[in-house]
Formats: structure tokens, sequence, C-alpha cells
């Protein structure tokens, strides 16, 4: 096991009605001056800041022509943005980590903010629906009506069903289990909104085989977090969280030829590096906040870290295993799918709290060890889970 | 996107979906689906078959793509995915619903996504062969969609 390194000690977060009237650089400030605050630390001391965006496979989404730091007035000695899809937490430790080995920083606030229902709104006006996903450079589907996430993402799902007899029954499972952690979390969109298998069947299909509630939610607001170094975390008055391991892998090279990754994330090397940093096996695991932009990809991670084996996670899933009570908390937040969605910072946010004891009702007792998944990115049209970040935090 | 104006004879119609998004890398694709013939990127060396345009996986193709070139291929393959759209995300789509979007095996080997027309979306099975299609939306530009092969 590596010793850890660097720890996080301030955690902020903009969300819900809270996030409303603002936009999402305002929404960014706000969370930003909250992991200040949670961290025990005055703006003056936050030396550098990162910003997290899904600067790729989410669209097209030019940075703000005004950025937090400005807003928020801090001292910084860097900032930029750095971010593949939904894979932004993982990137953005493994970056600010450069930053304060080069003693460049002491502590570096993360952001990531985003504004994307206020957006859903006004693509709805014109007539469109979702977010506007459609003029990046080279997208090829786009003529074709490949226009939206789950335009391609539900390959996974369907490939899934064909190789393995996986079931939208089965897919729902997840839903529903992640709905029951968002019933416990009332930051949740859906908090006090149950649901059932049947309430998932019943739903509309948006792209078959992906009923409405297979897909994650959009939001409005933001997640900020502090990163320090070991020594300066003991000082902390939050118990530090830290990081014991980061680990990444590509699907990409395999996309055309092998035509393999319809069935798997990358997580073989992101697994092996941030298990193997943090001398950890899958059973040291307590909470598992899985990135969750639709059902199938959570049902692909069970898999592949190995909670299951390689396509028995629909009867897995149909067992029960990841809901509260569960024996494989997953996305105790409700996640993307039921909670909110910041990218993995939604994932990572939890992870935070679990280890801190703070989740409330929803706390996985004696959570000490938290994974948190990441993963998108940019293809020319299929699959686009392309990058994937295993990031294990400690109590 | 904004709709297009489009001349058919003597009368103005509208084109309501969004047009293809081309780069260099893709323009002389483009510019064959449009005289009806499939091409695929080729390496004139071994002979593997390349789409998306890319480096062959066992020539160094130095420089800058030497040695590749775009080929007319055979425009069949094999449904290796589907999905199902119910809603238009839009509005141009909204005449097509339900429409499928599918990737096809090309026999070539390439993963190749494209919609799937003359056929009931519930019909279409994985495995099912399949051949191009053109379908010529404007003057300027033809979408090389995939129907089921004539049995």
């Amino acid at each position: 096991m590596v010793k850890p390194k660097y720890a996080i000690v301030g955690l902020g977060m903009v969300y819900g009605p809270y996030a409303e009237g603002v936009t999402a650089r305002g929404a960014e400030a706000e969370a930003g001056r909250l992991a200040i605050a949670d961290a025990g630390l005055k703006r003056e001391d936050v030396d550098g800041a990162l910003q997290l965006r899904r600067t790729a496979g989410g669209g097209e989404r030019p940075a703000w022509a005004d950025a937090f730091p400005r807003m928020l007035g801090l001292p910084f000695k860097f900032f930029f943005t750095v971010g593949r899809g939904g894979a932004l937490a993982g990137l953005g430790i493994a970056t600010a980590m450069g930053f304060l080995d080069l003693g460049i920083a002491k502590y570096v606030l993360i952001v990531g903010g985003v504004e994307d229902f206020k957006n859903s709104r006004r693509t709805k006006a014109q007539g469109q629906r979702g977010m506007v996903h459609s003029e990046k450079a080279g997208y090829w589907g786009k003529p074709f009506g490949d226009l939206r996430a789950p335009s391609h993402h539900s390959f996974l799902a369907a490939r899934h069903m064909y190789e393995y007899g996986t079931t939208s029954r089965q897919l729902g499972a997840i839903a529903v289990q992640e709905r029951a952690w968002a019933c416990k979390n009332p930051k949740a969109k859906m908090y006090g909104r149950p649901m059932t298998i049947e309430d998932h069947q019943n739903s509309p299909f948006v792209v078959e085989p992906y009923h409405l509630f297979d897909i994650c939610l959009v939001s409005d607001g933001a997640v900020a977090f502090v990163l320090t170094t070991a020594d300066r975390a003991k000082d902390s008055p939050k118990k530090p969280v830290w990081v014991r391991g980061l680990g990444s892998g590509e699907v990409a090279d395999e996309l055309w030829w092998e035509k393999k990754n319809y069935t798997h994330m990358a997580v073989k090397t992101a697994k092996e590096q941030a298990f193997g940093q943090a001398g950890i096996e899958l059973k040291d695991v307590d909470v598992a906040e899985l990135y969750d932009c639709f059902t199938a990809e959570v049902l692909f991670q069970l898999e592949d870290y190995g909670w299951c084996k390689k396509g028995e996670g629909g009867p897995f899933v149909a067992e029960g295993h990841i809901g509260p009570g569960g024996d494989v908390p997953v996305n105790t937040s409700g996640g993307l799918l039921s909670a909110y969605h910041y990218g993995d910072l939604t994932c990572l946010s939890e992870a935070v709290m679990q280890l801190r004891g703070e989740a409330g009702e929803r706390q996985v007792k004696g959570a000490e060890i938290a994974l948190v998944t990441g993963h998108g990115g940019e293809l020319i049209s299929p699959g686009m889970c392309s990058i994937h970040t295993s990031l294990v935090l400690g109590a | 996107m904004s709709a297009t104006e489009v001349a058919k004879g003597n009368v103005m119609t509208t084109y309501a979906k969004p047009l293809p998004n081309v780069d260099d890398d893709s323009r002389p694709q483009w510019e064959g689906f449009k005289q009806h013939k499939f091409l695929l990127f080729r390496c004139t060396k071994c002979g593997a078959w390349y789409w998306p345009k890319a480096f062959c996986r066992n020539h160094e193709n130095a420089p800058m793509f030497a040695d590749l070139e775009w080929t007319e291929a055979s425009g069949k393959g094999k449904i290796f995915a589907f999905n199902i759209h119910h809603m238009a995300f839009h509005p141009g789509f909204q005449p097509d619903i339900p429409y499928v979007y599918a990737l096809v095996e090309l026999d070539e080997g390439p993963l190749f996504g494209t919609n799937i027309v003359g056929i009931d979306p519930h019909q279409i099975t994985v495995g099912m062969p399949v051949e191009v299609a053109y379908d010529d939306i404007t003057p300027e530009w033809t979408l090389p969609k995939f129907k089921p092969v004539a049995k």
C-alpha cells in the first residue's frame, strides 16, 4: 500500500433550489466558498483552482467567458479546465497532485458546475428535447438522428441484452434501488418519490431498449472540494478523506476492430492501478459510487469490478444487493439517475459524506473505503464511454 | 441547425433535419456518398480497412497517411446492435418516429453508424444482413442509410 499523500479536506455543494437564479459560474463560486469554509480555510489560503468540465462527451460547451475564481476572489496562482466527458474528479485530483508536489500550491480548489437543466428547458422551448449535443466538429451521427446520449449509449444495453439475455426489468432493478437511496437523501431531486419496477416498465421508451427511468437526470448547480497534502490535512477541522488510489483505462483502442467494448467499460487497468496503490481488494470497498449516466453502465461496472461474473449482472441486480440494506451499497446518494448530475462529482461528493459519516439516513455504517468512478469521452458515434477513472478514497 | 432551403425542380422545399457535420478527414467519404460510392479508408500495403479514417495498425504510413486511400467497399454488412428512437430530439425527426439507429458490422470489418430503413423496426434482429441504401436528401448531400438485403 502506498501511504496516502493527499486528502480532501473541504466539500461544498450547490444543488436543487439553491442553484436557481444563478449561472453555473455563480454556482461554482458559491460551491467553492462553501468548500473553503468547510475546510476551515480562508480564500487567501487557496493558491490554485481547477475547473472540471465535460468538455468532450457532453457536447459543445465552451468555457464561460468569465471564470469562477475571479468571481470568488481567489488569489490563485493557476487556473485552467480539465475533464473528459463525465471523468472529472479523478482527472482533477491527478492534475492537482502535480501542483501540490511541485510546491506551487498548498491548497487546490477543484470545482465543477453545470446548468444542464436550465439548458434543457431552453432547447425544449425551441422544439427540441434534451441537451443540444449535435454540433461537435466531425460528429458522425447527427444527420441520422443520433442527437443525444441515449442515441448511442443504448447500444451498450442492447448489445448486453443480445449477448447475455439481460432484460429491461433487470436494468430497471438498478433504477429502483438507486431511487430507494434517493428517498433517503433530502438533497436528491427524487427525494420523496419512490419508484417500483412497474413504474420503470411503464415509463415511456425514449430510445428503446431504454425507458425514461433508465436515463440520468440533468441538473443545475456545482460541487467543489479542496485537495491538500497529508501534512496540512492533519490540521483540518473535518476528518480528512484520503486519496488512496487512482487509476485510468481506455476502451477507444478496441472500438472498431475488436468490437469488445460494447459490454464492458475500461475498468481493468483503472482497477488494477487504483486498488494496487491502495492495497485493497474488492471486498474492502464499503460504498461504491459508480458513474451511472444510464442503468447499463452500472450493470457493466458491477461485472467489470468483479462483484459478479461477466454476463451475470442482470440476475445479480434483480436479487437486490445494491440498494439500502444490500451487501454492495451502490450510488447511495441516488446517483445521476435519481439525485443530481454533476458528472462524477456526484459520486465523489457522496463518497466524502459517507467516509466522514455525514450521510444521515443513508449512512453506510462503518464506511472506510469508497470507490468513485468516472467515465465518458468523445467517440465518433457509438459507445462513448471511452475513459474510465477509478478513485479509491479512504476515511 | 436551421432548416435548409433546397431547390428541387421548380419547387422550393425545406430539408428540416440537421445536415452532416463534415471535416477535412471525412470529406472524401461524403463526396463518395454523393456519387453513390461507399468508400472506406484502406491500407494499400496490407489491404486492411478502416473507418473512421485511421493510420494502419500494421504500418507506419509515413508521412501523413501514406499508402492509405479511400477505396470503394461492398456497402454490405450485418446488424451489430440497434435501437429504436421513440422520441424526436430534433423536430425534423418527428415524422420518422419510431426510427432505427444501428451499428452495422461491415463485411470489411469496421462498425458503421446508420439508419436502418425499409423494415418495421421491431422486425430487425442482430445479425440481419443489410446493404447500403442511398438517400439523396438534398442536391448536395446523400446519406448512406442501410436496408435489409432482399431475399
